[in-house]
């Protein structure tokens, strides 16, 4: 059973974060309702090359599994079709810079007006409070923001840029607060308006090193050492730019990483020089077989190919309204009683479901629909 | 500027998961996290600990009164209860705990669940109503479900590892090996998709009971990589060197670093305002973002010697006034006394011990206009019994 059959959701979210989080979702099983319009479309249908190439490419995984309309928020009678998606609707969610959703009139306050017990997800860099609430961003700037940036990185180099998978950390968190918005309104009644800080999302991932802060006790970045094991890092494997990952964790894994590569004590270069002898899947099955934490350090064809991730439904073959398929990555868990979570459809055209969204579910008759579309409201 | 802080009423607010009781049998931070997000969403949550205490509590770093950091982090607001499951008398303890759970987390390797009663088949036997999350590094099936990891081999195993650095950094070291993100990024990936897996299952418990939710940090950091794969599928294999933004990024300044990344026309347009429109923007062929791209070198030359003689606060400043991205590199320390952060009430006074009252992150997240609340700092062993 898909956890989230019968939930809905008007998703106004655009660029990665937010769309994220409804994309899971509705892997989940809402149905989830993407708006945008030919005017705005959402940034990410649109090329982008400071990336180096004018393909968009990174749209189609987070609008899978969606359902589109388009809805010219512009335009009062825009504004009025939203607030009609939203009385059918659980939650709404966005991820405009604060203040733009309100002036829109699409505010909590507003939405409550027509959904008493509506959830509503605000997504934004800095949150909806704050002297820094204005601040325009995007995942590099969160992880700079938030301090993780700075604490990546060698030591005697820069901080190193945090990319999608920052977007992706603050869109999963907020599902988990949707989630527990639905868990309050089905105990109270009541609805919810969640404030996500994509900047304090990456906070979160370094709470110790906040906290050493709070004492006094300053942390820097230390590339790939870690304070307790050794040998940690990233080592030569055959072929070029290939590597393994290793953590030895104590003194017994040292000694069998020892008789395992053939020297008397483990030294960092002692240890380069057998894993540049091998293939790194090779040496992580031995390490592995040795009781030594390992893995291959992965490019993306090898772990689309990973039968252990197909095996799991990590990565799943999409269809796209094409015909074609394309490998795509899947919910993040499996549930014992519900093994139908997951991807159903592709990337949705730019209104490719309004039959069944103004149609079947706002009860639009056709005459109505077309006023709408001549009058640039679906548009 | 006089700073209002954010406060939250303890007393008055009800948090979203209130009432929901979850233990926790958490030996590392995947499971330890999922824990820690449902507790400051609400639930009340005991950690099962061995006697001794759980391996998190002798994990570096080390406050300077010998706590861990990283246990007080992820422990604050739990209970702890020492159970020792290799005994009979702990197995039989446990199971009453367990009839009384919503959610029961656990990262015991699987090869040890049964001797502990710890199994998918006993547990869904002895507690059907029970959401039953287990949280191992590459999950409780497949090929690979019994493999050792630490959190390089998880971002190794699910693509970030292979990926970072990019930009200035691969630029500065272009022979050394890929650098992983700070502190248990991956780890952390698998926490949060457990609080949702959890919360997920939890949803549905009236109509189909208790569940198995099987949760692997390594699918969890792969979702969030979700792109690399993406673009695999459009035919383009992602990589560290190529993947690095042609121009902006991390740029160095007179006092430190600043991030800038424009996507949007009107963000370069904002960036010429705050370069102070010199000569080499006004070629007009810059107007196109992709000879903008195909020029990135070119263009990162410019901007990082303007960039070089500026302190960071004044390009943040400005910059953001013209709407051009632009952020600081903060430091943990910077982070915890921005005045942002304090407005919002981020960090909340918990009583370490060892250490005394100190600053503690919450949550990311505001229900209603204010922040969450943890209930209290980290548990002293047993604190529960």
């Amino acid at each position: 059973m898909r956890p989230l059959a019968g939930i809905r959701i008007a998703d106004f979210t655009v660029h990665n974060a937010g769309p994220f989080c409804t994309h899971l979702l509705s892997q989940l099983g809402a149905e989830v309702i993407k708006v945008e319009s030919a005017m705005r479309p959402d940034a990410f249908r649109k090329p982008h090359p400071v990336y180096g190439r004018m393909g968009p490419a990174t749209f189609d995984q987070v609008a899978s599994n969606k359902l589109s309309v388009r809805i010219n928020l512009k335009k009062p009678d825009g504004v009025a079709l939203a607030k009609r998606l939203v009385a059918v609707s659980d939650i709404a969610a966005e991820s405009f810079r604060p203040g733009v959703i309100g002036r829109l009139g699409l505010g909590f306050d507003e939405l409550k007006a027509v959904k008493r017990d509506i959830i509503m997800l605000c997504v934004s860099s800095s949150g909806q409070s704050g002297p820094d609430s204005h601040f325009a961003g995007y995942a590099p700037l969160f992880g700079a923001w938030g301090g993780l940036s700075e604490m990546t990185g060698f030591a005697d180099g820069p901080p190193v840029e945090m990319r999608h998978v920052m977007d992706h950390t603050v869109g999963m968190n907020a599902a988990v607060a949707v989630m527990a918005a639905l868990h309050r309104r089905r105990a109270t009644g009541e609805g919810s308006l969640i404030d996500v800080a994509a900047r304090e999302v990456a906070s979160s991932l370094l709470g110790e090193a906040l906290l050493m802060a709070a004492a006094g006790q300053e942390q820097h970045r230390t590339g790939n050492d870690h304070p307790r094991m050794s040998p940690h890092g990233v080592y030569p494997a055959s072929g070029e730019d290939c590597w393994i990952s290793i953590a030895v964790r104590s003194d017994t894994e040292r000694q069998a990483l020892a008789n395992l590569i053939g020297a008397s004590e483990v030294s960092e270069a002692a240890l380069s020089a057998w894993t540049a002898a091998r293939e790194a899947n090779q040496a992580a099955q031995e390490l592995q077989a040795a009781g030594i934490a390992a893995h291959a350090s992965w490019t993306t064809p090898e772990i689309a190919a990973d039968p252990h991730l197909r095996v799991r439904r990590g990565i799943v073959e999409v269809s796209e309204p094409d015909g074609k398929t394309r490998a795509a990555v899947g919910v993040p868990m499996r549930l014992s009683k519900g093994a139908d979570i997951g991807i159903e459809r592709g990337t949705p055209r730019l209104g490719e479901h309004e039959d069944h969204v103004y149609g079947e579910l706002l009860g639009m008759g056709r005459k109505e629909r077309q006023a709408l579309e001549e009058s640039e409201v679906i548009f | 500027m006089l700073i209002k802080k954010q406060t939250i009423d303890h007393e008055m607010f009800a948090p979203p998961l209130a009432n929901l009781r979850v233990l926790a049998h958490a030996h590392g931070v995947a499971a330890a996290c999922a824990a820690r997000m449902l507790g400051t969403l609400g639930a009340e949550v005991t950690l099962i600990e061995p006697p001794g205490g759980t391996p998190l509590r002798r994990e570096p770093p080390f406050l300077p009164g010998g706590t861990s950091a990283l246990f007080a982090y992820l422990a604050a607001g739990a209970n702890s209860r020492v159970l020792d499951l290799n005994m009979v008398d702990g197995i039989s303890a446990m199971q009453c705990l367990l009839s009384e759970a919503d959610i029961f987390i656990d990262d015991t390797p699987l090869d040890q669940r049964a001797a502990q009663g710890l199994d998918e088949a006993i547990i869904a036997a002895n507690h059907p109503q029970l959401v039953h999350v287990s949280v191992l590094p590459f999950g409780a099936c497949g090929p690979k479900a019994g493999w050792q990891a630490e959190e390089i081999n998880i971002l190794h195993a699910s693509g970030e590892g292979y990926l970072l650095p990019n930009g200035l950094t691969c630029e500065l070291f272009p022979d050394r090996p890929p650098v992983k993100v700070y502190g248990h990024f991956a780890s952390m990936q698998g926490g949060i998709a457990a609080a949702l897996g959890a919360l997920s299952a939890l949803w549905v418990r009236e109509e189909v009971g208790g569940q198995f939710v099987d949760i692997a940090s390594q699918d969890a950091a792969l979702a969030v990589g979700a792109f690399a794969i993406q673009r695999l599928g459009d035919g383009s294999v992602e990589h560290r060197v190529e993947r690095s933004f042609r121009y902006g990024g991390v740029l160095p300044c007179k006092d430190g670093h600043v991030e800038l990344l424009t996507l949007e026309q009107r963000q370069w347009e904002g960036l010429v305002k705050l370069l102070g429109e010199p000569d080499w923007t006004k070629d007009p062929a810059l107007a196109d973002s992709l000879e903008r791209s195909r020029r990135g070198p070119e263009l990162n030359r410019h901007i990082r010697a303007w960039a070089a003689t500026r302190k960071v606060e004044d390009i943040v400043r400005e910059g953001q006034k013209l709407s051009v991205p632009l952020a600081k590199y903060y430091t943990p320390a910077e982070v915890l006394r921005d005045p942002h952060e304090q407005v919002r009430g981020l960090f909340q006074p918990v009583e370490v011990p060892g250490s005394g009252l100190l600053d503690m992150l919450v949550s990311p997240f505001h229900f209603d206009g204010a922040p969450l609340a943890l209930r209290c700092g980290p548990p002293v062993l047993g604190d529960a019994a």
